[in-house]
């Protein structure tokens, strides 16, 4: 397989980070140069634990989304009720969370616990990415921060989808959809939190803000706070659920949010920068693949030792 | 004529009818239809007079045009500022009367005459709000231990219960909880045609109506005062915690004045002094915020663009999403994806494009 440069350049970095020496890294080329041209025929081909093949998530991001999902969907089992308390199903689930009283204090303390966990997120990364420049191993292009290649990533999978190109584009650690989910979730929670506390503290809002702002600032955040809520909602039924358990080669579900690990043809599908950081640091994955390879006949066009 | 006969009919009476009304108006069937076709029942039940606030109250003593039994049509109703010749004000003496209350009702923006004509006919008068409720209904008896030591001095058991019913209530303070109370007032400010008459009314006369004046009860109940009130919480302000003066509230509530009125709770002078009754830490710009929120445009614009872009992005986000969805499936099933595992992988389906997986 004829390397694209982004994806030599994450080669030679994984090499660097994993302090690679002279014979290991013969292999590391010998065998990126035995992979298929055709990557779909690599992933299409490789065997795969449902349960997940490489390490992706630590503990800390699995307790973060743990602590995330059940309390982002708790918030939204007692704030529509809430929000829309004149619906015929507003009124008999306050009643059975113990009354409006009730529900509004089991809000508030989810919404202490989420706010816990955005912090404890924070810390995780924060810290992971001193260790990592400290130990000079810090690779923007692997952070879930967007750069531009992601638009052309987006455009070069639309392209795929419509049948217009081979093979989906290279993308890293975090693909443009994850980036998107991310920061919209990361917005989402911020604007929750701002709301919410407007709505918990509206006089001390309205005493730092300037008069003609204060007003505009309470309806918006009004406003903010339930629209917000039912978009996370529906962009979690229709989108998040979709990618993580709908979508096909996803179904029924991704155990990464428990396990940590993703499967060896996802990681190779959508994540191929990742990948070839496997094939650098994992040897036995490099004799996998020349396994693979040799058995299905699929290497690639370039000259073979 | 039978009851008469015999000398009784139905329950014993609990209150003295000296006047001998009830002789006529025991009778449930005691009633006729009037010239505009209503019901109109005439029955007064004993049992239940007797727990009212009026039961000491001769019936002559507000049905002043009856002279004589059986008496004529009464051409006027009962008016709540005439005055109790059979009862005395204790603290004055004097024959007791509604007056004073009635006449400051009079001043307010609610005032009206009993019998009203015109745009004040949409106006509340005394019983649109006192229905008259009955004494601590969920206590028939007052304790016994306290009948039995007021009976050492005032030998009328019956007197002590009274006694003791008026001045509980007050002492208690039995009165309608918030959620009766924006009942009672959206009994009328909800109602759009009272809305309209009184809109032309203030076109007419070139007066100006309250902002919020058409959509009180609905922005009300959108608003976090509302929507917790509506659920049982009595510390959320409802309509006259604000809307009337706290400092002396039992006056106040007969004495509403138009927001525009500098004496009113909610004018722009006071309004600061009404929101920290609750919120302790409230300023001017507090005051500021909108306790009656509404996204109309006449209204507010700003909310009600804010609402439609919100309401537009929401609604493109999630098309978009849901296509992008949609075109990927298609898209990656025709790369030869399935929605199951089979063999450690789920690209076993065949494809056109001659990339399918090797068996």
């Amino acid at each position: 397989m004829e390397l694209s440069q982004e994806a030599r350049d994450v080669v030679q970095n994984a090499k660097r980070h994993n302090r690679v020496g002279a014979d290991e890294a013969r292999d590391i080329d010998e065998v990126i140069g035995l992979l298929p041209d055709d990557r779909s025929q690599l992933y299409k081909n490789v065997d795969s634990n449902p349960i997940g093949d490489f390490y992706r998530y630590s503990i800390h991001i699995r307790i973060q989304h743990l602590l995330i999902f059940s309390t982002f969907l708790l918030l939204a089992f007692t704030g529509l009720p809430i929000h829309y308390h004149t619906a015929f199903w507003a009124e008999p689930f306050n009643s059975m969370l113990g009354g409006l009283e009730v529900t509004r204090v089991i809000h508030r303390t989810l919404a202490v616990t989420m706010i816990f966990a955005m912090v404890y997120h924070f810390a995780t990364i924060g810290m992971g990415t001193l260790i990592k420049w400290r130990n000079r191993t810090f690779e923007l292009r692997r952070t879930i921060l967007p750069i531009w290649k992601d638009i052309s990533d987006f455009k070069e999978d639309m392209l795929f989808f419509g049948g217009k190109r081979a093979v989906r584009p290279e993308m890293d650690k975090f693909m443009y959809k994850q980036k998107i989910h991310y920061f919209a979730a990361g917005f989402g929670n911020t604007v929750m939190v701002v709301s919410g506390s407007t709505f918990l503290f509206p006089d001390v809002w309205a005493s730092i803000l300037p008069v003609g702002i204060a007003s505009h600032f309470q309806e918006m955040m009004r406003l903010s706070h339930p629209h917000e809520a039912l978009l996370a909602l529906l962009v979690i039924a229709f989108w998040h659920w979709y990618n993580v358990h709908l979508a096909p080669g996803r179904f029924p579900m991704q155990w990464t949010f428990l396990t940590g690990k993703i499967t060896r043809e996802h990681q190779i599908e959508e994540h191929f920068h990742e990948y070839l950081r496997c094939i650098v640091s994992m040897p036995e994955e490099r004799r996998y693949l020349r396994t693979l390879m040799a058995e299905k006949k699929i290497w690639g066009t370039q000259p073979r030792e | 004529m039978f009851a008469l006969l015999v000398g009784h009919a139905g329950p014993a009476l609990a209150f003295e009818d000296d006047e001998a009304c009830l002789m006529c108006h025991k009778y449930p069937k005691m009633g006729r239809i009037d010239e505009d076709g209503k019901q109109k029942s005439y029955y007064v039940m004993p049992h239940v007079f007797t727990k009212t606030v009026h039961r000491n109250v001769p019936c002559r003593d507000c049905h002043k045009e009856i002279r004589e039994l059986p008496h004529k049509p009464l051409s006027t109703g009962v008016t709540c500022d005439s005055e109790c010749h059979s009862i005395q004000n204790p603290s004055t003496g004097k024959p007791f009367s509604h007056k004073p209350i009635v006449d400051t009702f009079r001043k307010s923006v609610h005032g009206r005459e009993k019998v009203a004509t015109g745009s004040d006919a949409d106006k509340p008068y005394c019983v649109n709000c006192h229905t008259n409720p009955l004494y601590n209904a969920k206590e028939e008896k007052p304790p016994k231990h306290i009948v039995d030591r007021c009976v050492v001095c005032h030998e009328d058991s019956g007197f002590a219960e009274k006694w003791y019913n008026h001045t509980s209530r007050r002492i208690r303070e039995i009165k309608r909880s918030p959620q009766e109370i924006v009942e009672m007032c959206s009994a009328c400010h909800a109602d759009k045609g009272m809305i309209e008459r009184r809109q032309q009314v203030a076109a007419q006369e070139g007066r100006e109506l309250g902002r919020k004046f058409p959509i009180a009860v609905t922005s009300y109940e959108e608003s976090f005062h509302g929507k917790v009130t509506k659920y049982g919480n009595a510390d959320a302000a409802n309509c006259l915690n604000c809307h009337a003066d706290a400092v002396n509230y039992y006056l106040s509530v007969h004495e509403l004045l138009p927001s525009r009125d500098p004496k009113s709770p909610v004018s722009s002078q006071k309004r600061v002094e009404t929101c920290k009754q609750c919120h302790v830490r409230a300023d001017s710009n507090y005051a500021a915020l909108d306790p009656h929120p509404s996204s109309k445009k006449e209204d507010n614009a700003f909310k009600h663009y804010a609402e439609l872009i919100y309401g537009i992005v929401g609604n493109s986000v999630l098309v978009a999403l849901v296509g992008l969805a949609a075109f990927e499936t298609w898209g990656r099933m025709r790369d030869g994806v399935s929605w199951r595992f089979r063999e450690g992988s789920s690209w076993w389906r065949r494809t056109r494009r001659k990339s399918n997986r090797i068996p």
